[in-house]
Protein backbone atom coordinates (compact mmCIF):
# COMPACT_ATOMS: atom_id res chain seq x y z
CA UNK A 1 0.00 0.00 0.00
CA UNK A 2 3.21 2.36 -0.18
CA UNK A 3 2.55 3.69 -3.67
CA UNK A 4 -1.48 4.80 -2.13
CA UNK A 5 0.20 6.69 0.72
CA UNK A 6 3.22 8.53 -1.25
CA UNK A 7 0.18 9.68 -3.85
CA UNK A 8 -1.48 10.88 -0.76
CA UNK A 9 0.77 12.04 1.06
CA UNK A 10 2.55 14.07 -1.86
CA UNK A 11 -0.49 15.42 -2.77
CA UNK A 12 -1.70 16.79 0.45
CA UNK A 13 1.76 18.12 1.22
CA UNK A 14 2.69 19.81 -2.58
CA UNK A 15 3.22 22.88 -1.35
CA UNK A 16 5.78 22.46 1.30
CA UNK A 17 7.41 20.43 -1.22
CA UNK A 18 7.29 23.36 -3.64
CA UNK A 19 8.38 25.89 -0.91
CA UNK A 20 11.85 23.72 0.22
CA UNK A 21 12.54 22.75 -3.19
CA UNK A 22 12.15 26.99 -3.87
CA UNK A 23 14.17 27.29 -1.60
CA UNK A 24 17.30 25.55 -2.87
CA UNK A 25 16.71 26.42 -6.31
CA UNK A 26 15.33 29.68 -5.97
CA UNK A 27 13.30 29.69 -9.30
CA UNK A 28 9.57 28.19 -10.34
CA UNK A 29 10.17 26.18 -13.47
CA UNK A 30 13.11 24.74 -11.33
CA UNK A 31 11.31 24.08 -8.54
CA UNK A 32 8.48 22.10 -10.11
CA UNK A 33 10.88 20.30 -12.03
CA UNK A 34 12.93 19.20 -8.38
CA UNK A 35 9.18 18.21 -7.22
CA UNK A 36 7.87 16.06 -10.22
CA UNK A 37 11.53 14.07 -10.36
CA UNK A 38 10.98 13.53 -6.31
CA UNK A 39 7.45 12.13 -7.19
CA UNK A 40 8.69 9.75 -9.76
CA UNK A 41 11.53 9.05 -7.74
CA UNK A 42 9.63 8.42 -4.42
CA UNK A 43 6.99 6.39 -6.60
CA UNK A 44 9.60 4.19 -8.21
CA UNK A 45 11.37 3.80 -4.97
CA UNK A 46 8.21 2.94 -2.95
CA UNK A 47 9.85 -0.52 -1.39
CA UNK A 48 12.30 1.77 0.25
CA UNK A 49 9.83 3.42 2.21
CA UNK A 50 10.01 1.03 5.93
CA UNK A 51 7.04 2.22 8.06
CA UNK A 52 4.77 4.95 6.98
CA UNK A 53 5.32 7.17 9.89
CA UNK A 54 8.77 7.73 8.17
CA UNK A 55 6.98 9.25 4.67
CA UNK A 56 8.03 13.03 5.70
CA UNK A 57 11.53 12.06 6.41
CA UNK A 58 11.82 9.70 3.91
CA UNK A 59 9.98 12.12 1.01
CA UNK A 60 11.82 15.73 2.42
CA UNK A 61 15.20 13.63 1.95
CA UNK A 62 14.07 12.63 -1.93
CA UNK A 63 13.47 16.33 -2.68
CA UNK A 64 16.13 18.04 -0.76
CA UNK A 65 18.86 15.31 -2.63
CA UNK A 66 17.02 15.87 -5.66
CA UNK A 67 17.16 20.08 -5.28
CA UNK A 68 20.94 19.41 -4.84
CA UNK A 69 21.78 17.50 -7.33
CA UNK A 70 19.77 20.21 -9.57
CA UNK A 71 22.39 22.96 -8.60
CA UNK A 72 25.24 20.23 -8.78
CA UNK A 73 24.38 19.76 -12.22
CA UNK A 74 23.77 23.70 -12.90
CA UNK A 75 27.08 24.57 -11.08
CA UNK A 76 25.73 27.68 -9.51
CA UNK A 77 26.37 25.87 -6.01
CA UNK A 78 29.50 23.43 -4.74
CA UNK A 79 28.98 21.56 -1.85
CA UNK A 80 31.24 22.68 0.56
CA UNK A 81 33.18 21.13 3.69
CA UNK A 82 33.36 23.06 7.03
CA UNK A 83 36.92 25.22 5.96
CA UNK A 84 35.00 26.16 3.32
CA UNK A 85 31.89 27.45 5.25
CA UNK A 86 33.93 29.58 7.49
CA UNK A 87 35.80 30.97 4.63
CA UNK A 88 32.71 31.73 2.91
CA UNK A 89 31.20 34.38 6.04
CA UNK A 90 32.56 37.14 4.77
CA UNK A 91 30.56 40.22 5.00
CA UNK A 92 29.04 41.90 2.14
CA UNK A 93 28.07 45.45 2.99
CA UNK A 94 24.47 46.17 1.80
CA UNK A 95 22.22 48.84 2.89
CA UNK A 96 18.91 46.58 2.64
CA UNK A 97 18.54 44.84 5.50
CA UNK A 98 16.22 42.30 4.30
CA UNK A 99 18.53 41.69 0.96
CA UNK A 100 21.15 40.99 3.45
CA UNK A 101 19.46 38.36 5.46
CA UNK A 102 18.42 36.46 2.19
CA UNK A 103 22.22 36.94 1.01
CA UNK A 104 22.74 35.32 4.72
CA UNK A 105 20.80 32.51 4.39
CA UNK A 106 21.85 31.85 0.58
CA UNK A 107 25.13 32.21 1.41
CA UNK A 108 25.02 28.82 3.30
CA UNK A 109 26.12 25.73 2.58
CA UNK A 110 23.94 22.80 1.15
CA UNK A 111 23.07 20.69 4.24
CA UNK A 112 23.38 23.96 6.66
CA UNK A 113 21.08 25.60 5.21
CA UNK A 114 19.06 22.61 4.95
CA UNK A 115 19.41 22.26 8.96
CA UNK A 116 18.00 25.68 9.50
CA UNK A 117 15.17 25.94 6.29
CA UNK A 118 13.94 22.22 7.87
CA UNK A 119 14.19 23.23 11.77
CA UNK A 120 12.52 26.62 11.81
CA UNK A 121 10.56 27.09 8.36
CA UNK A 122 9.40 23.08 8.24
CA UNK A 123 9.54 23.01 12.03
CA UNK A 124 11.13 19.44 11.86
CA UNK A 125 12.50 17.93 15.08
CA UNK A 126 16.59 17.82 15.29
CA UNK A 127 16.01 14.15 14.98
CA UNK A 128 14.18 14.20 11.80
CA UNK A 129 16.49 16.61 10.82
CA UNK A 130 19.42 13.87 10.73
CA UNK A 131 17.03 11.76 9.34
CA UNK A 132 16.35 13.42 6.64
CA UNK A 133 20.20 14.61 5.63
CA UNK A 134 21.83 11.08 6.62
CA UNK A 135 23.77 12.94 9.19
CA UNK A 136 24.44 12.29 13.15
CA UNK A 137 22.24 14.03 15.44
CA UNK A 138 25.11 15.66 16.63
CA UNK A 139 26.45 17.06 13.29
CA UNK A 140 23.11 18.17 12.74
CA UNK A 141 23.54 20.18 16.23
CA UNK A 142 26.78 21.80 15.55
CA UNK A 143 25.65 22.77 12.07
CA UNK A 144 22.57 24.75 12.97
CA UNK A 145 24.10 26.05 15.80
CA UNK A 146 26.79 27.34 13.29
CA UNK A 147 24.30 28.37 11.12
CA UNK A 148 22.45 30.75 13.37
CA UNK A 149 26.27 32.01 14.59
CA UNK A 150 26.81 32.67 11.13
CA UNK A 151 23.72 34.31 10.23
CA UNK A 152 23.03 36.39 13.43
CA UNK A 153 27.11 37.29 13.00
CA UNK A 154 26.38 38.73 9.62
CA UNK A 155 22.95 40.26 10.40
CA UNK A 156 24.25 42.05 13.20
CA UNK A 157 27.20 43.38 11.98
CA UNK A 158 26.12 46.75 11.64
CA UNK A 159 26.12 46.94 15.34
CA UNK A 160 28.68 43.99 15.82
CA UNK A 161 31.81 44.84 13.70
CA UNK A 162 32.51 48.00 14.66
CA UNK A 163 32.99 47.60 18.29
CA UNK A 164 34.83 43.87 18.18
CA UNK A 165 36.43 44.87 15.34
CA UNK A 166 34.77 42.61 12.10
CA UNK A 167 35.61 39.23 11.83
CA UNK A 168 34.93 37.33 15.69
CA UNK A 169 34.59 33.72 14.39
CA UNK A 170 36.77 31.24 16.63
CA UNK A 171 36.77 33.94 19.21
CA UNK B 1 11.78 33.10 18.02
CA UNK B 2 14.74 35.39 16.91
CA UNK B 3 12.99 38.01 14.94
CA UNK B 4 15.32 37.48 11.95
CA UNK B 5 14.83 34.06 11.77
CA UNK B 6 10.77 34.80 12.04
CA UNK B 7 11.46 37.38 9.02
CA UNK B 8 13.06 34.51 6.88
CA UNK B 9 10.41 31.97 7.82
CA UNK B 10 7.74 34.77 6.75
CA UNK B 11 9.79 35.09 3.39
CA UNK B 12 10.12 31.19 3.02
CA UNK B 13 6.35 30.89 3.87
CA UNK B 14 5.46 33.32 1.05
CA UNK B 15 7.01 31.94 -1.71
CA UNK B 16 4.09 31.61 -4.22
CA UNK B 17 2.59 28.75 -5.33
CA UNK B 18 2.26 28.40 -9.33
CA UNK B 19 -1.33 27.62 -10.33
CA UNK B 20 0.37 24.21 -12.37
CA UNK B 21 1.74 22.37 -9.18
CA UNK B 22 -1.76 20.53 -8.12
CA UNK B 23 -2.18 19.93 -11.68
CA UNK B 24 1.69 18.40 -11.92
CA UNK B 25 1.29 16.68 -8.93
CA UNK B 26 -1.70 14.81 -10.31
CA UNK B 27 -0.60 14.47 -13.55
CA UNK B 28 2.99 12.76 -12.36
CA UNK B 29 1.65 10.82 -10.04
CA UNK B 30 -1.01 9.03 -12.62
CA UNK B 31 2.07 8.25 -14.92
CA UNK B 32 4.20 7.42 -12.37
CA UNK B 33 1.60 5.12 -10.80
CA UNK B 34 -0.19 4.18 -13.89
CA UNK B 35 2.87 3.21 -16.10
CA UNK B 36 6.02 2.24 -15.98
CA UNK B 37 9.13 4.47 -14.91
CA UNK B 38 10.00 5.35 -18.33
CA UNK B 39 6.76 6.56 -18.85
CA UNK B 40 8.05 9.25 -15.98
CA UNK B 41 10.67 10.67 -17.28
CA UNK B 42 8.57 10.93 -20.60
CA UNK B 43 6.23 12.99 -18.54
CA UNK B 44 8.87 15.33 -17.17
CA UNK B 45 10.04 16.35 -20.58
CA UNK B 46 6.68 17.38 -21.86
CA UNK B 47 5.56 19.18 -18.79
CA UNK B 48 4.85 22.46 -20.59
CA UNK B 49 2.33 20.84 -23.09
CA UNK B 50 0.44 18.78 -20.57
CA UNK B 51 -0.18 21.14 -18.17
CA UNK B 52 -3.50 23.11 -19.32
CA UNK B 53 -5.20 19.76 -19.85
CA UNK B 54 -4.41 18.53 -16.53
CA UNK B 55 -5.59 22.27 -14.62
CA UNK B 56 -9.10 21.24 -16.58
CA UNK B 57 -8.63 17.71 -14.44
CA UNK B 58 -8.36 19.24 -11.34
CA UNK B 59 -10.98 21.68 -11.76
CA UNK B 60 -13.20 18.66 -12.57
CA UNK B 61 -12.09 16.73 -9.22
CA UNK B 62 -12.41 19.98 -7.17
CA UNK B 63 -15.44 19.09 -5.12
CA UNK B 64 -14.70 16.01 -4.10
CA UNK B 65 -11.27 16.90 -3.17
CA UNK B 66 -12.18 20.06 -1.70
CA UNK B 67 -14.83 17.83 0.69
CA UNK B 68 -12.18 15.54 0.50
CA UNK B 69 -9.15 17.62 2.21
CA UNK B 70 -10.78 19.97 3.75
CA UNK B 71 -13.06 18.76 6.41
CA UNK B 72 -14.37 22.18 7.17
CA UNK B 73 -15.46 23.09 3.52
CA UNK B 74 -18.01 20.04 4.17
CA UNK B 75 -18.75 20.92 7.63
CA UNK B 76 -20.14 24.92 6.42
CA UNK B 77 -21.22 22.23 3.34
CA UNK B 78 -23.92 20.80 5.55
CA UNK B 79 -24.65 23.65 7.96
CA UNK B 80 -26.40 25.01 5.39
CA UNK B 81 -29.71 25.49 6.44
CA UNK B 82 -31.75 23.60 3.65
CA UNK B 83 -33.52 20.97 5.04
CA UNK B 84 -37.10 20.82 4.70
CA UNK B 85 -39.38 22.47 7.48
CA UNK B 86 -40.72 19.46 9.18
CA UNK B 87 -37.58 17.35 9.19
CA UNK B 88 -34.83 18.89 10.19
CA UNK B 89 -30.97 17.60 10.30
CA UNK B 90 -28.84 19.29 13.13
CA UNK B 91 -25.72 19.36 15.04
CA UNK B 92 -27.12 16.59 17.61
CA UNK B 93 -23.38 16.42 19.38
CA UNK B 94 -19.96 17.60 19.00
CA UNK B 95 -17.24 15.17 20.60
CA UNK B 96 -13.78 17.55 20.50
CA UNK B 97 -10.36 16.51 21.67
CA UNK B 98 -7.14 19.06 20.92
CA UNK B 99 -3.53 18.20 22.17
CA UNK B 100 -0.73 19.02 20.55
CA UNK B 101 -0.17 16.62 17.72
CA UNK B 102 -3.38 15.25 18.73
CA UNK B 103 -6.90 16.38 17.37
CA UNK B 104 -10.39 14.95 16.87
CA UNK B 105 -13.13 16.82 15.85
CA UNK B 106 -16.50 14.69 15.30
CA UNK B 107 -20.23 15.67 14.97
CA UNK B 108 -22.90 13.84 14.93
CA UNK B 109 -25.75 14.74 13.11
CA UNK B 110 -29.70 14.20 14.43
CA UNK B 111 -32.71 14.44 13.40
CA UNK B 112 -36.46 15.35 14.07
CA UNK B 113 -39.10 15.69 12.64
CA UNK B 114 -40.15 12.36 11.92
CA UNK B 115 -43.72 10.97 12.62
CA UNK B 116 -41.90 7.26 12.78
CA UNK B 117 -40.16 7.45 15.79
CA UNK B 118 -38.66 4.72 15.66
CA UNK B 119 -36.73 5.61 12.49
CA UNK B 120 -35.38 8.52 13.71
CA UNK B 121 -34.32 7.27 17.16
CA UNK B 122 -32.58 4.27 15.36
CA UNK B 123 -30.79 6.89 13.05
CA UNK B 124 -30.03 9.16 16.18
CA UNK B 125 -28.80 6.59 17.84
CA UNK B 126 -26.51 5.12 15.26
CA UNK B 127 -24.70 8.48 14.55
CA UNK B 128 -23.90 8.61 18.03
CA UNK B 129 -23.15 5.53 18.41
CA UNK B 130 -20.57 5.95 15.31
CA UNK B 131 -19.08 8.63 16.75
CA UNK B 132 -18.24 7.85 20.79
CA UNK B 133 -16.66 4.59 19.36
CA UNK B 134 -14.40 6.72 16.58
CA UNK B 135 -13.83 8.95 20.17
CA UNK B 136 -12.88 6.16 22.27
CA UNK B 137 -10.60 4.63 19.55
CA UNK B 138 -9.03 8.17 19.14
CA UNK B 139 -8.85 7.97 22.90
CA UNK B 140 -6.90 4.55 22.83
CA UNK B 141 -4.88 5.31 19.66
CA UNK B 142 -3.36 8.24 20.84
CA UNK B 143 -2.61 7.01 24.68
CA UNK B 144 -0.51 4.03 22.42
CA UNK B 145 1.39 6.31 20.59
CA UNK B 146 2.27 8.80 23.79
CA UNK B 147 3.79 5.45 25.50
CA UNK B 148 5.55 4.75 22.17
CA UNK B 149 6.87 8.12 21.96
CA UNK B 150 4.40 10.20 20.30
CA UNK B 151 3.10 11.25 17.09
CA UNK B 152 0.28 12.68 15.34
CA UNK B 153 -3.01 12.07 14.95
CA UNK B 154 -6.39 13.31 13.48
CA UNK B 155 -10.09 12.46 13.40
CA UNK B 156 -12.36 14.48 12.10
CA UNK B 157 -16.09 13.31 11.01
CA UNK B 158 -19.09 15.05 10.71
CA UNK B 159 -22.04 15.45 7.87
CA UNK B 160 -23.65 16.88 4.75
CA UNK B 161 -27.11 17.07 3.50
CA UNK B 162 -26.64 15.91 -0.15
CA UNK B 163 -30.19 15.93 -1.55
CA UNK B 164 -33.41 17.68 0.69
CA UNK B 165 -36.69 17.35 -1.61
CA UNK B 166 -39.96 17.04 -0.97
CA UNK B 167 -39.55 13.63 -1.00
CA UNK B 168 -35.45 12.42 -0.66
CA UNK B 169 -33.56 13.13 2.63
CA UNK B 170 -30.18 12.22 1.74
CA UNK B 171 -27.64 12.30 4.57
CA UNK B 172 -23.76 11.68 4.31
CA UNK B 173 -21.23 11.23 7.18
CA UNK B 174 -17.74 11.43 7.02
CA UNK B 175 -14.74 10.39 8.95
CA UNK B 176 -11.33 11.14 7.99
CA UNK B 177 -8.27 9.78 9.35
CA UNK B 178 -5.13 11.31 10.09
CA UNK B 179 -1.90 9.34 10.57
CA UNK B 180 0.83 10.58 8.42
CA UNK B 181 -1.77 10.57 5.37
CA UNK B 182 -5.09 10.48 5.36
CA UNK B 183 -8.10 8.67 4.64
CA UNK B 184 -11.92 8.97 4.27
CA UNK B 185 -14.84 7.00 4.79
CA UNK B 186 -18.36 8.36 3.49
CA UNK B 187 -21.34 6.76 4.53
CA UNK B 188 -24.84 7.77 3.91
CA UNK B 189 -28.63 7.19 4.58
CA UNK B 190 -31.83 7.89 2.05
CA UNK B 191 -35.04 8.39 3.69
CA UNK B 192 -38.16 8.64 2.37
CA UNK B 193 -39.79 11.65 3.95
CA UNK B 194 -43.39 10.67 2.58
CA UNK B 195 -43.48 7.20 3.51
CA UNK B 196 -40.85 7.71 6.50
CA UNK B 197 -38.64 4.95 5.34
CA UNK B 198 -35.13 4.26 5.26
CA UNK B 199 -34.19 3.52 1.62
CA UNK B 200 -31.48 0.55 0.97
CA UNK B 201 -30.50 -0.32 -1.99
CA UNK B 202 -31.47 -3.87 -2.46
CA UNK B 203 -35.23 -2.47 -1.69
CA UNK B 204 -35.16 -0.30 -4.80
CA UNK B 205 -34.86 -3.33 -6.91
CA UNK B 206 -36.19 -6.39 -8.04
CA UNK B 207 -33.69 -8.86 -7.60
CA UNK B 208 -29.97 -8.71 -7.43
CA UNK B 209 -29.73 -7.75 -11.07
CA UNK B 210 -28.68 -4.44 -10.48
CA UNK B 211 -25.40 -5.45 -8.90
CA UNK B 212 -24.19 -5.95 -12.50
CA UNK B 213 -25.68 -3.59 -13.87
CA UNK B 214 -24.27 -1.37 -11.76
CA UNK B 215 -21.23 -2.64 -11.59
CA UNK B 216 -20.61 -2.38 -15.87
CA UNK B 217 -21.90 1.28 -16.10
CA UNK B 218 -19.44 2.22 -13.62
CA UNK B 219 -16.46 0.56 -14.72
CA UNK B 220 -17.17 2.15 -18.60
CA UNK B 221 -17.82 5.41 -17.09
CA UNK B 222 -13.87 5.10 -15.71
CA UNK B 223 -12.61 3.48 -18.90
CA UNK B 224 -14.10 6.59 -20.81
CA UNK B 225 -13.05 9.51 -17.89
CA UNK B 226 -9.83 8.43 -18.31
CA UNK B 227 -10.26 8.16 -21.94
CA UNK B 228 -10.95 11.59 -21.88
CA UNK B 229 -8.65 12.44 -19.19
CA UNK B 230 -5.71 10.65 -18.37
CA UNK B 231 -5.59 12.33 -14.70
CA UNK B 232 -8.52 10.31 -13.92
CA UNK B 233 -7.39 7.12 -13.04
CA UNK B 234 -9.14 3.40 -11.92
CA UNK B 235 -8.27 0.42 -10.76
CA UNK B 236 -9.94 -1.07 -13.36
CA UNK B 237 -9.99 -3.12 -16.20
CA UNK B 238 -9.15 -1.40 -19.26
CA UNK B 239 -6.77 0.80 -17.99
CA UNK B 240 -3.41 -0.31 -18.19
CA UNK B 241 -1.57 -0.48 -14.11
CA UNK B 242 1.66 -0.80 -13.31
CA UNK B 243 1.09 -1.21 -9.37
CA UNK B 244 -0.27 -4.62 -8.97
CA UNK B 245 -3.44 -3.26 -7.31
CA UNK B 246 -6.73 -5.59 -6.66
CA UNK B 247 -9.36 -4.38 -10.09
CA UNK B 248 -12.71 -3.27 -9.11
CA UNK B 249 -14.65 -5.82 -9.90
CA UNK B 250 -18.04 -5.14 -8.83
CA UNK B 251 -20.11 -2.47 -6.02
CA UNK B 252 -21.26 -5.13 -3.01
CA UNK B 253 -24.48 -5.56 -2.41
CA UNK B 254 -25.26 -2.84 0.03
CA UNK B 255 -22.59 -0.07 -1.76
CA UNK B 256 -22.68 3.09 -0.65
CA UNK B 257 -25.44 5.73 -2.06
CA UNK B 258 -27.52 8.20 -2.37
CA UNK B 259 -30.35 9.56 -4.36
CA UNK B 260 -29.55 12.86 -6.17
CA UNK B 261 -32.41 15.63 -6.19
CA UNK B 262 -32.48 14.89 -9.86
CA UNK B 263 -33.43 11.43 -8.76
CA UNK B 264 -30.59 9.94 -9.76
CA UNK B 265 -28.89 6.89 -8.21
CA UNK B 266 -25.17 7.92 -7.05
CA UNK B 267 -22.80 5.38 -5.89
CA UNK B 268 -19.77 6.27 -3.95
CA UNK B 269 -16.44 4.95 -3.21
CA UNK B 270 -14.31 5.68 0.10
CA UNK B 271 -10.58 7.25 -0.43
CA UNK B 272 -8.37 4.16 -1.84
CA UNK B 273 -11.81 1.77 -2.69
CA UNK B 274 -10.78 1.86 -6.10
CA UNK B 275 -8.12 4.61 -7.05
CA UNK B 276 -5.20 5.65 -5.84
CA UNK B 277 -5.72 8.42 -2.93
CA UNK B 278 -5.20 11.29 -4.82
CA UNK B 279 -8.75 10.65 -6.24
CA UNK B 280 -10.36 11.17 -3.01
CA UNK B 281 -13.82 10.23 -2.36
CA UNK B 282 -15.74 8.52 -5.51
CA UNK B 283 -19.18 9.40 -6.69
CA UNK B 284 -20.65 7.81 -9.88
CA UNK B 285 -24.09 8.73 -11.06
CA UNK B 286 -26.01 5.74 -12.80
CA UNK B 287 -28.45 7.01 -15.43
CA UNK B 288 -31.61 5.72 -14.52
CA UNK B 289 -32.14 4.14 -17.87
CA UNK B 290 -29.96 1.46 -17.67
CA UNK B 291 -31.67 0.51 -14.47
CA UNK B 292 -35.43 -0.08 -16.07
CA UNK B 293 -35.44 -3.13 -16.07
CA UNK B 294 -34.63 -4.34 -12.33
CA UNK B 295 -36.27 -1.16 -10.66
CA UNK B 296 -39.56 -1.78 -8.55
CA UNK B 297 -40.98 1.28 -9.29
CA UNK B 298 -39.59 5.04 -10.22
CA UNK B 299 -41.14 6.24 -7.39
CA UNK B 300 -37.77 7.05 -6.26
CA UNK B 301 -35.55 6.85 -9.03
CA UNK B 302 -36.74 9.50 -12.10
Amino acid sequence: MNTRRIADYVTENRESHYRLAYSYVKNPDDALDVVQESICKAIHSAHTLTSPEFIKTWFYRIVVNTALDLLRKQKKFVLADDEAFEALHAVVDDPLEDYDLHQALDRLPGHYRTVVVLRFFEDLTLDDIAEVTGLPLSTVKTRLYKSLKMLRLELESESDSDEKGGNTYGS
Amino acid sequence: MDPKIEKLRKAYDSIPIPDELEALVNQTLSQAMGASGREGSRARKRRGLLVTAASLAAAFVLFVAGINLSPTFAEKAGRLPMVGQLVKVFLLREYTHQEDAYDASLQSPGIEGLENQDLEDFLNAKYLSENKALYETFMADMAALKEAGGGHLGVDSGYLVLTDTAEILSIGRYVVNTVGSSSTVFRYDTIDKVNEILITLPSLFKDDRYIDLISEEIKSQMVAQHQADPNRFFWVEGIEQSVDMPLFERISGDQSFYISAEGELVISFDKYEVAPGYMGVLTFTIPTEVLEDVLVSRAYLK
